[in-house]
């Protein structure tokens, strides 16, 4: 019966806000604004952040980066002296085949080690010719990477062994060299500044998207440029020369670099962050300068992780203040309704009304106002998100949580809001609320 | 008509406390109401009929005295209290209507029956054979706003009929109404009267306390004349029947 009571008076609600429409809706707008941009941020914020954790999980959770960089004294103006002038010319620095296998000796947890040489060359086919990325690296390169095969295979143990002519081109490069027809068996021919090779395409390779959208990770050394050739650790070795010497035409610069970079595998995720500090043991041998940089992308991941968890509450404050103020409109409106409607609340009074069916009565109303000006704020986020996406590309998530916290919210802004109003209704005195005209 | 007392009032006193001074508004009524009687209450202002008709309707509290309605003393009771006694024992008349704007016609009628946690769906067609009874069977749907202010009056009348109170209390009934519409509500009350409902109005016009069988006049909170004609019941319901 009284659930019947309940129903009848949010009906009767409903009839008096349907009176007034355009009162109702002005006043439903700071809720509908409110709610609609806690969905609507929440969902790009979290579709923003699914993004970037997707592309560092395609860097490996399990895995650190290592990367050769130039040291602090050879970045250094050349100060006139035949030293200096040296060192910015011929620089010979970074990692070096030692530091792979030292880190795989001596750090625990490590399951494999992947070094990698890169040079920046021209691949040429036909006609066409790209600049590209040389990439000398080990059979499980993909694995390492989450790069997955689109045509033919990866590189094996038999070239390796064999320090075979093979490559593996990325996929981006296939399209731009080949222009449609089937690169595999096919020949390319990768020419530097004072070389030639012939390396025949075994697969087709697609890396994980996107990785140089990360601005929190440091331009990587090759992996990012999407034109790719990827050749046997141990052909690269023999072709180029155990000192990856890396001449850019017109600048005049002789750069030395070793390996260009090391990826660690370790067994667990759990065993990355206590390795860290050995590993900087391990590469400190031997070494006067840092030339090196290590990129942790468990550490990246848990940094966004607790920016996201920062932006979120940021978010949550802008989004009560925005409901604290539609609610304080509210308020003030069911003020004025009260003020209004005082001789209907006097007639109810006369016909049997206690001070209870009042308060329900004019709450009710206000919930009513927060819940639907929720609900379509809940839809304008949502629709507001999902067009975002279709323009962008950028996903959005709209997160079951923020749906239920802005129907939560709404529903205790109308009820705390309410309540003043409601209550003032229902304690004027009948008699002079009957009076009133 | 039966003797039974549907109201008793007993040394009914109210003072209004304004701080500095106190006003005495009703100095110690004594009279009872008889069911299925005809009773106008008469005054010129500040002589407390406001304030009486306030208690009568249980919509203030005396400060002193008894006033019992029907069987129990209502004098003392709780805000909640009174409230069910108003929707259960009390049909309104006011002067100005008072019908809820944003409800129709029989929405309006239904109020009262809300408050006694009757559903709408259960009562439609008793407050329909209400509204058919006053004359506005085919306005149901209706709202104020469409109706002349005779038909507000008559839906009035319905909606104090709804919960079959004790007594219809009416505050001015005919004073917003022009003489021919007036005639029209009173022959109304008089048919009531006839049903043998019991009557109590409150009213400054003596063409309205004409048709009542008993006139109580007022002057500075007492019972100045209590006056009951034993013909002019019956000429009343002549009126009706000529009507």
């Amino acid at each position: 019966m009284y659930a019947l009571a309940l129903i009848r008076t949010f009906q009767a609600g409903l009839k008096s806000l349907r009176l007034h429409k355009l009162r109702s809706g002005l006043t439903m707008l700071g809720m509908i604004i409110g709610v609609g941009a806690v969905i609507a941020l929440v969902a790009i914020g979290e579709g923003a952040s699914h993004d970037a954790q997707e592309e560092i999980r395609a860097l490996g959770a399990k895995n650190v980066i290592i990367r050769s960089i130039k040291p602090p004294s050879m970045r250094e103006q050349m100060h006139g002296d035949w030293e200096s002038f040296f060192r910015r010319w011929m620089a010979f620095y970074g990692l070096k085949r030692t530091d792979a296998t030292r880190i795989k000796d001596t750090v625990p947890g490590v399951s494999r080690v992947l070094p990698m040489l890169t040079k920046r060359m021209n691949a040429v086919h036909d006609r066409r010719e790209v600049g590209c990325q040389l990439i000398g690296t080990f059979p499980y390169y993909p694995e390492f990477t989450q790069a997955e095969m689109v045509a033919g295979h990866f590189l094996n143990t038999a070239e390796e062994n064999t320090k075979a002519s093979a490559c593996v081109i990325s996929l981006s490069l296939a399209e731009r060299l080949f222009a449609g027809h089937n690169p595999l068996a096919e020949e390319i021919v990768v020419r530097g500044y004072e070389s030639e090779q012939v390396f025949q395409v075994k697969g087709i390779l697609r890396e994980r998207a996107d990785i140089e959208k990360l601005p929190q990770l440091p331009g990587s050394m090759g992996q990012t440029i999407a034109a790719n050739v990827y050749i046997p650790l141990s052909t690269f070795k023999s072709l180029y020369g155990e000192r990856n010497v890396d001449r850019s035409v017109g600048n005049l610069v002789l750069e030395a670099v070793e390996l260009s970079e090391i990826r660690v595998e370790f067994d667990t995720v759990e065993d990355v962050l206590p390795a860290l500090p050995l590993i900087d043991e391990a590469l400190k041998a031997g070494r006067d300068e840092r030339d090196f940089e290590i990129v942790v992308p468990i550490q990246e991941m848990v940094a966004l992780r607790n920016q996201k968890a920062r932006d979120t509450r940021m978010l949550l404050y802008i989004a009560c203040i925005s409901l604290l103020v539609g609610g304080i409109g509210i308020m003030n409106i069911m003020l004025a309704t009260v003020t209004e409607r005082t001789q209907e609340i006097g007639v109810r009074r006369a016909l049997g009304a206690t001070r209870l069916n009042i308060t329900v009565q004019f709450l009710v109303e206000t919930l009513l106002l927060c819940l639907v000006g929720g609900a379509i704020g809940v839809s304008g986020g949502w629709a507001f998100a999902e067009f975002r996406e279709f323009l962008t590309g950028d996903s959005t998530i709209v997160k079951a949580w923020s749906v239920i916290m802005a129907f939560g919210l709404s529903v205790l802004i109308g009820l705390v809001f309410g309540l003043y109003p409601a209550r003032r209704a229902a304690h004027l005195d009948p008699i002079e609320a009957l009076r009133h005209a | 008509m039966a003797d039974r007392n549907i109201i008793e009032i007993r040394n009914l006193t109210k003072i209004y406390d304004l701080g500095a001074i106190q006003v005495p508004a009703l100095k110690g009524l004594n009279f009872e109401i008889e069911e299925g009687s005809y009773t106008a209450i008469m005054g010129p202002s500040g002589s407390g009929k406001s304030t009486l008709l306030n208690i009568l309707g249980c919509l203030d509290r005396p400060t002193a005295g008894a006033y019992i309605l029907g069987n129990d003393d209502v004098a003392h009771m709780s805000d909640k209290e009174l409230s069910g006694v108003r929707g259960a024992r009390i049909g309104f008349i006011f002067q100005s209507y008072n019908l809820i704007q944003q409800l129709n016609v029989i929405e309006n009628i239904h109020v009262p029956l809300f408050y006694q946690g009757k559903d709408i769906s259960d009562y439609y067609d008793h407050c329909e054979k209400l509204a058919q009874k006053v004359g506005l069977g085919d306005r149901l749907d209706h709202r104020p706003m469409e109706l002349s202010g005779g038909q507000q009056q008559r839906v009035a009348v319905a909606r104090s009929l709804v919960n079959e109170p004790l007594m219809l209390l009416a505050d001015e009934p005919t004073g917003n109404l022009d003489s021919t519409t007036e005639q029209e509500i009173l022959d109304i009350l008089d048919e009531l009267h006839a049903e043998g409902r019991t009557l109590l109005v409150v009213t400054h016009d003596d063409a309205v306390a004409e048709r009542a069988s008993r006139v109580i006049h007022l002057k500075d909170g007492q019972v100045d004349k209590d006056i009951r004609k034993q013909d002019s019941d019956r000429k009343s319901e002549n009126q009706f029947q000529e009507a």
